[in-house]
C-alpha cells in the first residue's frame, strides 16, 4: 500500500535510512509502497530515532487503508497540529501560537 | 541508534534498476550515486531486487557492505547487460536448502520429478509419467521453436531463428539482440529471487554443468510469457536505442506478470514435485550458539 512520510527538522541519518527504502521527492518527503510490515519496520528507524532525543522535529506517516477516510496515519514529535479522534474519523486540531517567554 | 539493517522480502521489492557512470557511495547513510559532475542520486536499494552495474560504474566498500545488508543482488554486467559478475548477496547461507536441492538433482527418481513438473508448469499440461527426460526434451525443443516462431508472427517481426554469437554482440539480428538483453534481465531477477529462497544457483535439473543452470531452469518457466513477447514487440518497433526499450518494457511486464510474487513459490512448487522433504538436522548436530534473528527477509537472506 502506498505510504508517505514527511520528516521536520531530524537528523542526516534518519533522512539517509528512509531513501533505502522510499524516494524522497522533496526534502523531508519520502514515497512507496510496502506492506503492513515493511512499513512498521520503516516506521520503527523513525520513532527509534526520536526516542534517543537530541530531536526537535517531528515526523508524520500517512498510508492508505481500508477505512472510510481511504487513509490513516500517525504523527511523533512536537507540532502545533495535532490528531484528534472525532466518532473513528481522525481530524487535526491547530493549536494557537505560544508567546515565547522573554 | 538506528535499529540494525535487514533485508525485506523479494515479493516486495520491484525487479531491476542499471546503473552507469558514477560512482556507489554512502552518503548519511543513505545508497547514492554521484556522477563526475557531483550529482547524486538516491537508489532505493533496500526496496529493489537487483542491481545491474554497467561499465562507468565504481562501487566503493560502503556500498557494497550497504547493499548486503539489505539483501539487494549487486550484478556486474557488460555490454547489453551480460552478466559478468555477482555480489552483495552470495548464497549458500542455508545449508538445508541446498541439500535439498542437491538430493533432489542426485537421485534420479526425485530428478525426473521434478524435471517433469518444470515441463508441465511452462506447458500448463500433463506430462506422461512414461516419457523419459530425453523424450520430454525432444517436446519441448519444438514447442518452444513453434512459440518463438508464433510470438514473432504475433509481433509481426520476421523470425529466422534463435541464433547468436556470445563472443559477438553485433553479429546478431535486433530480433535476437532484443531478446538476449531481455532473457538477461530475467536472469538478474531470477538469480536474485533463487539466492534469497536459499538455493545454489549451480545446481540445475533439466540444465546442467553451468554456474547458472538453476537460474535458467527457473527463468524458463517465465520465459514465453514475459521476456519473449516483450524483445519481439520492442524489434517490431524498431527503436533507436533498443537496450533500454527492452528494460523498460521488461519492468513493466514483470510487474504485470507479478513475477516477483511467483518465483518463489515457483520455485518451491517445482522442487516439492520431486517427494522429498527438506532433511532434518541430524540429533547430533550441535545448535548455533547465536541463535539467529527472524526478520522480514527470505529464508536465503543473511539476517
Amino acid at each position: 500500500m502506498m505510504l508517505v512520510i514527511v520528516l521536520e527538522n531530524t537528523t542526516p541519518r534518519l533522512r539517509g535510512r528512509l531513501t533505502l527504502w522510499l524516494l524522497e521527492i522533496r526534502a523531508g518527503v519520502y514515497v512507496g509502497e510496502y506492506s503492513v510490515k515493511v512499513r512498521d519496520m520503516i516506521w520503527k528507524n523513525v520513532e527509534t530515532e526520536f526516542n534517543d532525543g537530541n530531536i526537535q522535529g517531528s515526523a508524520i506517516m500517512i498510508w492508505s487503508a481500508r477505512n472510510e477516510i481511504g487513509f490513516d496515519f500517525k504523527v511523533l514529535g512536537e507540532n502545533r497540529r495535532i490528531p484528534r479522534e472525532m466518532d473513528g474519523i481522525k481530524l487535526i486540531s491547530f493549536m494557537p501560537e505560544t508567546k515565547v517567554e522573554e | 541508534m538506528l535499529p540494525k539493517l535487514k533485508p525485506i522480502t523479494i515479493k516486495e521489492r520491484f525487479s531491476l534498476l542499471f546503473l552507469e557512470r558514477g560512482e556507489l557511495d554512502v552518503i548519511d547513510g543513505a545508497f547514492v550515486l554521484v556522477d563526475k559532475n557531483g550529482v547524486r542520486m538516491q537508489i532505493p536499494v533496500g526496496g529493489i531486487a537487483c542491481l545491474m552495474l554497467e561499465p562507468g560504474s565504481r562501487v566503493s566498500h560502503a556500498a557494497a557492505v550497504l547493499a548486503a545488508q539489505v539483501g539487494c543482488l549487486l550484478i556486474w554486467v557488460g555490454e547489453a547487460a551480460v552478466r559478468l559478475y555477482s555480489a552483495g548477496q552470495p548464497g549458500g547461507a542455508r545449508a538445508d536448502r541446498l541439500l535439498y536441492q542437491a538430493q533432489l538433482a542426485l537421485d534420479d527418481e526425485a530428478r525426473r520429478k521434478v524435471v517433469r513438473k518444470m515441463y508441465e508448469m511452462r506447458f500448463n499440461e500433463k506430462m506422461s509419467e512414461d516419457y523419459s527426460v530425453e523424450q520430454m526434451r525432444g517436446i519441448e525443443g519444438s514447442r518452444v521453436k513453434k512459440l518463438y516462431g508464433l510470438l514473432a508472427k504475433r509481433a509481426g517481426v520476421e523470425w529466422n531463428g534463435r541464433c547468436y554469437d556470445y563472443t559477438d554482440w553485433d553479429s546478431g539480428d535486433l530480433q535476437n539482440k532484443c531478446l538476449s538483453s531481455a532473457t538477461s534481465c530475467l536472469y538478474g531477477v531470477t538469480e536474485a529471487a533463487v539466492l534469497a529462497a536459499g538455493y545454489s544457483p549451480a545446481i540445475g535439473f533439466i540444465h546442467t554443468g553451468k554456474p547458472r543452470s538453476f537460474i535458467y531452469d527457473i527463468a524458463d518457466l517465465f520465459k514465453f510469457e514475459t521476456v519473449v513477447p516483450v524483445a519481439f514487440q520492442v524489434a517490431a518497433k524498431n527503436p533507436s536505442n533498443p537496450e533500454r526499450a527492452v528494460r523498460v518494457a521488461c519492468r513493466d511486464v514483470f510487474r504485470e506478470t507479478r513475477l516477483l510474487k511467483k518465483i518463489i513459490p515457483a520455485i518451491e512448487e517445482v522442487l516439492a514435485a520431486g517427494g522429498l522433504s527438506i532433511p532434518e538436522e541430524p540429533p547430533e548436530s550441535l545448535p548455533p550458539a547465536i541463535p539467529n534473528e527472524r526478520g522480514l527477509n527470505d529464508a536465503g537472506h543473511r539476517p
